[in-house]
């Protein structure tokens, strides 16, 4: 069983509790861990908590069957990447389809020789198992003096060796794992599977073109240019974290001016939070979660440009007040122009209270012209407003605050498509409070 | 992009109406009525067996093509694709199908294009002309795109067809339906493929659609009859209960 590791973690989910044993005794004397669910429900709870390696599932469930188990495994982002091994009775041609139609690797038909049952796990486990990249150690707490340091993880030797000579002149190498040390670029083959990182932290990513290929959009080849381009990516990363650093100290400035008024502090963090959590919902990509959070933390920051006293009243405001204020949009997008380096922020900070259907301001823009991004920090805002308590009404519960919410999808003025996202994320939340999970 | 850029036009019979009904079955029964169809009827060419359906469906942004299909007639603007596993993606196809499908009270008709997948951006910014059929649906839909029509929410699910020739009869069970929506936003061409989703609700019965023109035959009858018995029918569209999960009144399902 080359596959098998004693670190690999099986979830098995099956009813019938003496064919449960069986098959758990089989896969623990083969170095596995493995944790048995009984109803459908049990074995989502399980293979959510544990992230397993691989799932073993039975199709007839007390609760559910399992095709349907498979499909919210292979519905859900955070688990679609486990394999799933369908374990049955059922022998049909029209069963077998049917399970790996729902994202099934194989299926096996009971009864099955244990020396069958382990190929089979062995055959999906090595297919499921792919080529990681070298840990890296957290970065370091110093400073980093002298060159800036660089790991060469290929996979060829000889390679390897030739990337470490040419980068010698400019970079530190080091080896993966170093205890303490900050990590500025990684050199790694080109089908390498490297874990996607937010913003810019980690180490700038440079993928080296196969032997022979030449170098595209997404690869540089092994050659004396290599040097030039890897201190082009690190300066290029370093750049980015600038700019995030002025970032921060803009919501820094936008947060010292909310957490004056008490009825909104923390507002902010929690609509930006909404926000990337929809975002993730909705499948987007770790930058355009990242370009939202900024964006939604700094959204309001043309308050700071308000009369003190209009910003803070309780009071009814007037119709000139009112257009008044509703220039914050405006007044933030012409703060923040000068960073040029944070112009992907400023449709979302001068069009978060624009409406579908053009009834919002400032510009009364209509749905083609209002991008994803900025229809997420709408809703989360929205949302996150009917949450808080305010001197007129109490806090709305999340149910009551998605329905007010539904009810403007329909009037067309919030997209529906990004309601539902929160929605969703809304009742995941209230099941888990239900569940204790 | 010109309706001569489309191929396999399809247009059903006008003059007679279509009966079509919907049934929520249990699994047992669902193989039951579907081994009773499969004796009569021949697999159907466009639905293999599970094969994955994807349907796009459009809607305007004050939801008149909803509004309209709860009142019990609508013209339905919808693209249908098929995989062999659930793509995570819409208008990933090099082809796919546009349909035109108009529901009355008593006659349902239906105009189907074979078409490219990345034209669909061009499609719904109104640069085609689809209102050379006999049908007028092309008209209507063209006026449904001018009105905004996008897709606003998506089926998938595994559908098992049998039907007689010309569709005189049609028998589909679909299974693991699910619905889902889709954040479109912009008609640029490089709005496809588009992630589709967050999952807005599961069916964990079998949908049984019976459709036919005309008389239906004994056997045809007597499993009608049969599944009146057993299973819930007057069950609302695909369309219908997946745009009430969307709006938040899915309670009237």
């Amino acid at each position: 069983m080359s596959g098998m590791q004693s670190d690999t973690n099986v979830v098995v989910v099956e009813d019938d509790p003496a064919s449960a044993d069986v098959l758990q005794r089989r896969l623990q004397a083969n170095g596995m861990s493995v944790s048995v669910g009984r109803t459908g429900g049990d074995g989502l709870a399980l293979i959510r908590e544990l992230h397993p390696d691989l799932v073993l599932l039975d199709v007839g469930l007390p609760d559910t069957d399992g095709y349907d188990v498979c499909l919210q495994v292979k519905s859900d982002s955070a688990t679609s990447d486990i394999p799933v091994i369908f374990l049955s009775a059922r022998g049909d041609v029209f069963d077998k389809v049917r399970g790996l139609s729902c994202g099934a690797s194989d299926y096996l038909t009971k009864p099955f020789h244990p020396a069958e049952l382990l190929a089979r796990v062995d055959a999906v486990l090595s297919q499921s198992r792919r080529v990681r990249g070298p840990r890296l150690a957290k970065p370091a707490d110093s400073v980093r003096a002298g060159k800036p340091t660089a790991i060469v993880a290929l996979g060829d030797a000889s390679r390897k060796e030739r990337a470490e000579l040419i980068l010698a002149p400019r970079f530190e190498i080091i080896t993966a794992g170093a205890e303490g040390r900050a990590v500025d670029l990684l050199v790694v083959d080109a089908d390498a599977n490297v874990a996607s990182q937010m913003g810019n932290e980690g180490p700038a990513v440079l993928r080296v073109a196969v032997a022979g290929a030449p170098a595209s959009a997404d690869t540089v080849a092994l050659n004396d240019e290599l040097a030039r381009i890897a201190d082009l990516a690190v300066r290029e990363r370093e750049l980015g974290r600038d700019v995030d650093a002025a970032a921060d100290a803009l919501i820094a400035l936008a947060m010292a001016f909310e957490s004056h008024d008490r009825s909104t502090a923390g507002h902010s963090e929690r609509v930006a939070n909404r926000a990337v959590a929809i975002a993730k919902g909705l499948g987007l990509d770790s930058a355009t979660c990242q370009t939202i959070r900024v964006g939604a933390l700094l959204r309001d920051i043309g308050n700071t440009k308000l009369p003190l006293g209009l910003v803070r009243s309780r009071s009814e405001l007037t119709a000139a007040e009112r257009k008044q204020i509703e220039q914050h949009p405006a007044l933030g997008q012409e703060l923040l122009a000068p960073f040029r380096p944070l112009s992907r922020l400023l449709p979302i900070v001068r069009s978060h209270h624009e409406h579908l259907d053009g009834s919002g301001y400032p510009d009364g823009l209509k749905a083609p012209q209002i991008p994803l991004e900025v229809r997420i920090v709408a809703v989360a805002d929205r949302f996150e407003a009917l949450r808080a308590a305010r001197a007129d009404r109490p806090a709305m519960s999340a149910d009551a605050a998605v329905q007010i919410l539904q009810q403007s999808v329909q009037k067309g003025e919030l997209d529906a498509a990004v309601v539902a996202a929160l929605a969703t994320g809304v009742r995941a939340h209230d099941r888990g409070e239900a569940t204790g999970s | 992009m010109k309706s001569s850029d489309m191929t396999d036009r399809f247009t059903q019979p006008e003059s007679v109406p279509r009966h079509e009904e919907r049934f929520i079955a249990s699994e047992e029964l669902a193989r039951l009525v579907m081994r009773t169809a499969g004796s009569h009827l021949q697999l159907a060419r466009d639905d293999r067996p599970y094969q994955w359906s994807t349907t796009a469906y459009c809607d305007t942004y004050d939801w008149a093509v909803f509004r309209a299909a709860e009142a019990g007639q609508a013209l339905r603007l919808r693209f249908r694709e098929y995989h062999r596993t659930r793509p995570d993606e819409a208008f990933t196809s090099a082809r796919l199908w546009l349909e035109f499908k108009e529901d009355t009270v008593d006659m349902s008709r239906k105009e189907r294009f074979e078409i490219a997948g990345d034209v669909v951006p061009a499609f719904l910014r109104g640069e085609t002309d689809l209102t050379d059929g006999a049908s007028g649906l092309g008209q209507k839909a063209a006026e449904l795109v001018h009105a905004g029509a996008r897709p606003v929410v998506v089926t998938q699910y595994n559908r098992l067809a049998y039907a007689a020739s010309e569709d005189q009869i049609r028998v589909t069970a679909d299974h693991n339906l699910i619905y889902l929506a889709v954040p479109w936003t912009m008609n640029t061409d490089d709005a496809v493929p588009i992630r589709i989703g967050p999952i807005l609700s599961r069916e964990t019965d079998v949908v049984i659609e019976m459709k036919w023109f005309g008389e239906l035959p004994a056997w045809a009858e007597e499993l009608h009859g049969y599944l009146r018995q057993r299973a819930p029918a007057d069950r609302p569209s695909k369309f219908v209960v997946a745009m009430r999960h969307l709006l938040g009144e899915a309670k009237k399902s």
